[in-house]
């Protein structure tokens, strides 16, 4: 009797131990419930609670959610936010409001920058294409395909949630020619998407907070 | 005189035999069903699943609508959604066709047939043919047929009967029949109406609205001769839905109030003549129109009004040959008319046509006593998609008195629906998406691209072509065991490959972002299982019986795009990985365990039953946006739910009483149609004057 205890408790043990590795592995924070952070394990860089223009209320008359229709800027080399003045500049990669998710490339900005949709595990993801697999901005249509299903994420229309399509890997090339591959995680408040049954004002207050992971190639080399 | 008596007394004594034989054996494998064969073949003598709900069982189960007693056989699955549907055999309620006394039921709703609209006051019994069976009945019987048998008229009986129960839910009805000369005549009027119910706290919205539902029936039998009888059959029958729904899009709320009224009749004259011993032939002729209107006002500029009206004529006969001892023949032909008019096409002026030419054969051969085959085909003609030829073989084989094997294999079909064909949908409220039917959708398209609304077209434009109609494949072994005169099992193995499913895809895009879809012949699926059947005699008073069903389903494509390596799904983190083969779990709102268990206790005019019901969990939810139904994604719970009822007869008085969903299950989410616990009391007067019975 004794001895099954043990080798129970071993077990028990073993398999904390497992979950909390392999935890350690995806190197996600999981107790920041909301506010943004930036931090690198190895050459991983995740970025959480990315706000890009969080809803500030509802339009009356269309029934719309509007936020500040401004992008919120951000740099893949410093893993820093960059100031919404700098946007005509190459001090910016990427760039979010709702859905859409901007290069610094075409008509958004002056930068080199591009960007592709590849399908595929994170880890799996080693190469970067040749130069013509790019696209770049050319709003209203953009480098990475906004619509459900077409790009990075996918849009239910019976419970109204925004999901990342699981397998789906963007190479981005920045506003200096550099590389960078990119997993969106999620893309709500504390990187936990609310359930399917929660009320429309949850859904709406936890939107547009972008939790996503990258590994950058500072050398401009084009394999990961 | 003296000869009259005799053909009573013998009656009499047959009709006590006749008794006596079903009381002592658990079931009456002599009891003769039609639907299977279409024509009279003994229960234990058919070749494909069938099952039979008796008018004892929709007695002692309080039902009042057939979903409410559909809802208790085994491997029956009721769906929601644009009212309630059956899935039979893992397959959606498209494919299951509802026939009364052999004729279909119209006005479908996105494939959808309401079994609310259903009364089951007057029916004598419900025949259930699992398995594809468009060998004989063409569209739709892809899963499986249902035929309501309504009560033959018998002279001088009357009845009339009351339920009052929980919510305010009304049930009443009064049947009468008598005769005058030789011309049997049967009137039949049911009246249903409920408060509805929500089980939602503080909503303004019904999950059931408030209903009120009338439904009359008249029959009339004339023998001109021994060898020539008329039988016209009609039915009418009116709903009323008081609708009072609130729509919540991006945090306002619209809402809208407003009438549904749905009306259906049927007409159906059946001429029958004897043309020999051997030849028996049947004209049926059939007319049923569907009418559905929705008038909604509501707290923005933008009212909502719905028209549908739907026309189907069919003519046809069928010729039922003893061709010798071993071979009997039927053979039929039909033609089909039918017309739709709606506000959810183009124009509701414009009629909408189809056109159906078909003849089908089907001989069974009896090899010796013990092995018979059926063989069957039949070809339909439409005007307006490719025909259809379903062929269909059958074997059985009565290796004891106490074991038969059969097996069967089938082609079923469907026509893709006007819906699919017509359809020229614009949703201003949510989105302003838009569907067009497989007809419309490219002259609609390239419309609007001149217009210049259009900002992009899809590959899946570009395949649009004229529709096909969806094709399945169906098998069935199925063994029946009647291990002593107490103890019967049944079980029944099944698969069903289903091909070219019309499935809506996106196929372009509208400048201001709005998507539009149109129907497409793309979806190749498999739904496989098994389902036993177990009736139990414990006592002379005391009967169980159970069911269960086991079923797999799979989207074919999905499995393939699996096997790729090209699914993946996510972790809690959001962290992607490749999806295994194992965590697939078929296809959404299908549960892989369903089972029930029912006590029947009866002594003299004595009743009292408990019938338990369990489903296992369904998927609701794609949750990991991987656009399928894995492990991690959401589930409805499983549950159990618990009837039971109690009654006594006193002469020609009958008094029941009951509570269903005793355990008070609900589930807001995903069973918004199930109420709490609800109980009912009823009432009924039975008077059959005995005369001699003459059908």
């Amino acid at each position: 009797m004794k001895n099954s205890i043990t080798k129970l408790m071993t077990i028990l043990l073993i398999t904390a131990t497992m979950v909390s590795c392999k935890k350690e592995d995806a190197a996600i924070d999981t107790t920041n419930n909301g506010s943004f952070k930036v931090y690198t394990v190895g050459n991983i860089t995740t970025v959480q609670n990315l706000m890009g223009d969080t809803i500030l209320g509802i339009n009356p008359t269309t029934f719309q959610p509007y936020g500040s229709g401004k992008f919120t800027f951000f740099n893949l080399a410093t893993g820093q936010l960059v100031a919404n003045t700098d946007s005509a500049t190459n001090k910016w990669d990427i760039a979010f409001r709702g859905i859409t998710i901007l290069t610094n490339s075409g008509n958004s900005g002056p930068g080199l920058g591009g960007a592709y949709v590849q399908v595929g595990v994170f880890a799996d993801v080693t190469k970067v294409s040749s130069d013509s697999t790019f696209r770049v901005d050319n709003a209203p249509s953009y480098a990475i395909t906004t619509g459900s299903n077409k790009g990075w994420y996918v849009y239910n229309g019976a419970n109204n949630l925004i999901t990342p399509i699981p397998g789906r890997v963007l190479i981005v090339r920045t506003a200096t020619g550099k590389y960078a591959k990119i997993e969106i995680l999620n893309y709500y408040k504390g990187g936990v998407t609310p359930a399917a049954s929660a009320s429309d004002a949850i859904k709406l207050s936890q939107q547009r907070y972008y939790t996503f992971r990258y590994t950058y190639q500072a050398s401009g080399s084009t394999t990961f | 005189m003296q000869k009259l008596v005799t053909i009573i007394i013998t009656l009499f004594i047959f009709q006590q035999i006749g008794f006596s034989q079903k009381d002592s054996a658990i079931v009456n494998l002599n009891e003769v069903v039609v639907t299977a064969t279409r024509s009279e073949r003994k229960l234990g003598n058919v070749a494909v699943p069938v099952s039979i709900v008796s008018e004892k069982n929709i007695q002692q189960a309080a039902s009042l609508r057939l979903n409410d007693i559909l809802n208790e056989q085994a491997g029956l699955f009721l769906t929601s959604g644009f009212g309630t549907g059956i899935q039979m055999q893992g397959l959606n309620p498209d494919y299951t066709l509802i026939l009364i006394n052999g004729e279909p039921l119209i006005g479908r709703t996105a494939g959808v047939l309401d079994l609310n609209r259903i009364t089951v006051g007057n029916i004598q019994k419900i025949e259930i043919v699992k398995g594809p069976s468009s060998s004989l009945y063409g569209s739709e019987a892809m899963a499986g047929v249902i035929n309501i048998i309504t009560k033959q008229p018998i002279n001088n009986n009357y009845s009339a009967g009351i339920r009052y129960g929980t919510y305010n839910t009304t049930d009443a009805h009064i049947s009468a029949a008598t005769k005058f000369n030789k011309l049997l005549v049967q009137v039949f009027s049911n009246y249903y109406s409920t408060n509805g119910f929500s089980i939602r706290p503080n909503s303004v919205e019904r999950t059931v609205a408030p209903i009120e539902r009338l439904t009359n029936q008249i029959q009339f039998n004339y023998p001109f001769s021994n060898k020539t009888k008329l039988s016209i059959l009609g039915r009418y029958s009116y709903e009323n839905i008081i609708n009072k729904i609130a729509v919540t899009n991006t945090g306002s709320t619209t809402y809208s109030d407003g009438i549904e009224k749905h009306n259906d009749y049927n007409i159906n004259p059946i001429l029958t003549h004897q043309f020999s011993k051997k030849v028996n032939s049947a004209l049926r002729l059939y007319h049923s129109r569907f009418k559905s209107t929705q008038d909604l006002s509501t707290n923005t500029p933008n009212a909502y009004n719905d028209y549908f009206l739907q026309d189907f004529y069919r003519a046809e006969n069928q010729t039922d040959i003893n061709v010798n001892d071993k071979n009997s023949l039927n053979i039929g032909t039909g033609y089909i008319a039918e017309n739709v008019r709606s506000s959810r096409y183009d124009n509701k002026d414009n009629v909408k046509q189809s056109n159906i030419i078909y003849g089908f054969i089907q001989n069974e051969f009896k090899a010796n006593n013990k092995l018979s085959f059926i063989g069957g085909l039949r070809y339909d003609k439409n005007s307006i998609y490719a025909s259809a030829f379903s062929p269909k073989l059958a074997v059985h084989f009565k290796s004891s008195k106490k074991i038969t094997l059969n097996a069967s294999i089938g082609r079923g079909f469907k026509a893709p629906d006007f819906r699919q064909l017509y359809l020229n949908f614009t949703n201003t409220a949510a989105g302003s998406y838009s569907v067009f039917g497989a007809l419309e959708a490219q002259t609609q398209v390239a419309q609007l691209d001149k217009q210049g609304q259009i900002q992009s077209f899809e590959n899946d434009y570009y395949k649009l072509a004229a529709l096909q109609p969806e094709f399945s494949t169906g098998m069935n072994f199925g063994a029946k065991f009647l291990l002593s005169n107490n103890t019967f099992i049944e079980s029944n193995i099944f698969r069903n490959d289903i091909e070219n499913l019309i499935d809506s895809r996106l196929i372009a895009n509208y400048k201001n972002g709005a998507q539009i879809f149109s129907y497409l012949n793309v979806k190749n699926a498999y739904t496989q299982g098994i389902e036993v059947n177990i009736s139990h005699k414990v006592n002379k008073n005391i009967t169980l019986t159970s069911g269960y069903q086991y079923l797999e389903t799979a989207d074919k494509d999905q499995i393939e795009l699996i096997k790729k390596g090209l699914v993946f799904t996510k972790d809690a983190t959001g962290v992607s990985r490749k999806m295994e083969l194992n965590e697939y779990f078929g296809l959404p709102n299908r549960s892989k365990h369903m089972a029930n268990i029912k006590l029947l206790y009866e002594k003299n005019n004595f009743f009292f039953n408990t019938r338990l019901m369990y489903r296992s969990k369904w998927a609701v939810g794609d949750k990991d946006g991987n656009g399928l139904y894995n492990n991690n994604d959401e589930f409805a719970k499983g549950f159990v739910q618990l009837n039971s009822s109690i009654g006594k007869q006193f002469n020609q008085i009958s008094l029941q009483t009951g509570c269903d969903n005793i355990l008070n299950y609900s589930d807001i989410n995903n069973l918004p149609n199930m109420p709490g616990r609800t109980f009912y009391i009823s009432f009924k007067y039975q008077l059959t004057k005995k005369t001699k019975q003459v059908r």
